[in-house]
């Protein structure tokens, strides 16, 4: 579970996220949407404690992550993957070496486990023969899976995207869908999903956020957001229909 | 407010630095990446280090000829020109070049890494930046600039010498004849501990700049453009210390 107690973060005078509170309930697909600029990235980073709350209290879990030191923090990250809205793979690393990373660093495995977890990561999000490829000789698509598989090697427990489906072509899209509901299912995966994508949203998740400045506008089960008569939400829902 | 700011970014370079060296006294463990990056700065940068090592020699060499022929003592040359060149010129011109080949190269390099997120993936994967990606570069860079530095002397020297020899029609034996009465064995250990001093400035600022750029493309471009002229005062303030420091050692 994760939990934000009044959380708030700025940047100089520009506050981010404004006293917010929300619960992530273990095991949900929690879909967390809303306009550009609204916090859902700096939340996400708050999460694995890339950025410190400058107040509030923030759980993962059993860890108090708003006053976890970078070494503390490193439990939380084996336990917490985050994919990127980037692919951010090492241009240095070939495609095997970039899933391997995490895997490397993060555990005690032998070779042999760690080529099994790495085309098996590769497989489940549907790359095959690529091990040996730079990451500039792969599409901008087959980037984000790959930084996908480089997380899903670790098997957290959360799993954390950070718009996953941006820059994808439908069957891309529906394939990232796809995988984050398995995760979910065959693994007990908790996951946090930023998105401007509503459609996504309601076929995948078990329930949705919406932020506005900073703080929770609504939040309920894709059915009760549907319903929903709040403008910006209506807004989003028009993009379904 | 401009001197509070200059002070704050000073004070995060002095705390980066300490952070840094720390690091670096642990990374016995990433050796190999070390030797990596320093072979792949001397093979970016080897060729125009040594031809600007070469000009610096002979351009001191054309300039001194003018002077020392007008009072007769054209046998002085060599000794003057070396002189020049190991204690002052030839580490800051060869320091200035370097600044602007490695410094641009690693800082446009680490800002890229930084905006493209491939940092907070090495956070999130279970790894310290500082010790994956700066503490390499940092040393590798270090150590390849000195080598660069001090080759890049040496060459000046030749190209002193060829010069001297091509146009100032000056013997060799002769060039060479007062230079151990003008330099010492101090302005050799001169010229060694600037190099030094040069490659840690280079190094700290270029990867500090890259390391700490914050939002996109264009910041990238101004965190390069930055490196490039901070290092470059940087360097002539150094100088201008380290001769401080050595001249007053000299006479003590």
């Amino acid at each position: 579970m994760i939990e934000f107690r009044k959380v708030t973060k700025s940047f100089g005078a520009r506050t981010i996220l404004k006293d917010l509170d929300l619960v992530i309930p273990e095991g949900k697909i929690v879909f967390i949407l809303g306009m550009s600029g609204t916090g859902k990235s700096v939340l996400l980073k708050n999460i694995v404690g890339l950025l410190k709350p400058d107040g509030g209290e923030l759980f993962v879990d059993e860890h108090p992550v708003h006053r976890l030191d970078e070494t503390a923090m490193m439990k939380v990250r084996k336990i917490c993957g985050m994919v990127f809205q980037q692919p951010a793979l090492f241009d240095s690393l070939n495609v095997f070496e970039n899933v391997a990373y995490g895997l490397r660093r993060h555990f005690d495995l032998g070779e042999e486990e760690i080529i099994r977890r790495v085309q098996e990561s590769l497989a489940l999000v549907g790359l095959k023969n690529v091990e040996q490829k730079q990451s500039h000789e792969l599409s901008y698509g087959m980037k984000k899976r790959v930084s996908l598989a480089r997380t899903v090697a670790l098997r957290p427990k959360i799993l954390l995207f950070d718009e996953p489906t941006t820059g994808l072509d439908p069957i891309s899209t529906n394939r990232v869908n796809q995988l984050i509901l398995n995760l979910s299912k065959d693994l007990g995966t908790t996951s946090v999903v930023v998105s401007h994508d509503m459609v996504s949203a309601l076929k995948v998740a078990d329930h949705i956020v919406v932020l506005e400045k900073g703080n929770l506008l609504t939040q309920g089960s894709p059915e009760e957001i549907r319903k929903s008569h709040i403008p910006l939400v209506q807004d989003f829902l028009a993009e379904v229909q | 407010m401009q001197v509070l700011k200059s002070l704050d970014s000073l004070g995060s370079v002095l705390i980066y630095v300490g952070d840094v060296f720390k690091e670096s006294a642990k990374s016995w463990s990433h050796r190999e990446e070390v030797f990596e990056k320093c072979l792949s700065v001397i093979q970016q940068s080897l060729a125009t280090t040594l031809f600007a090592g070469f000009f610096v020699g002979a351009i001191m060499t054309l300039q001194f000829t003018l002077q020392v022929q007008m009072f007769g003592a054209l046998s002085y040359l060599g000794a003057l020109v070396t002189s020049a060149t190991i204690r002052e010129v030839g580490p800051l011109l060869i320091a200035f070049l370097l600044s602007g080949k490695i410094g641009a190269f690693t800082s446009a390099e680490l800002g890229t890494m930084k905006v493209s997120e491939q940092i907070d993936a090495i956070r999130c994967l279970g790894a310290d930046p500082l010790k994956e990606v700066i503490v390499p570069r940092f040393l590798g860079i270090i150590i390849a600039s000195f080598f660069l530095l001090s080759f890049g002397l040496i060459l000046s020297f030749a190209g002193g010498l060829l010069m001297a020899v091509q146009f100032s029609g000056l013997p060799w034996e002769q060039y060479i004849q007062h230079i151990p009465q003008v330099v010492s064995g101090f302005s050799v250990f001169s010229g060694v501990v600037k190099c030094l001093v040069f490659s840690i400035v280079i190094a700290t600022l270029c990867t500090y700049r890259g390391y700490t750029v914050l939002g996109g493309a264009r910041e990238v471009g101004e965190g390069v453009v930055q490196a490039a002229t901070q290092t470059m005062i940087a360097l002539v303030l150094a100088d201008w210390f380290s001769s401080f420091v050595l001249e007053g050692l000299f006479n003590a």
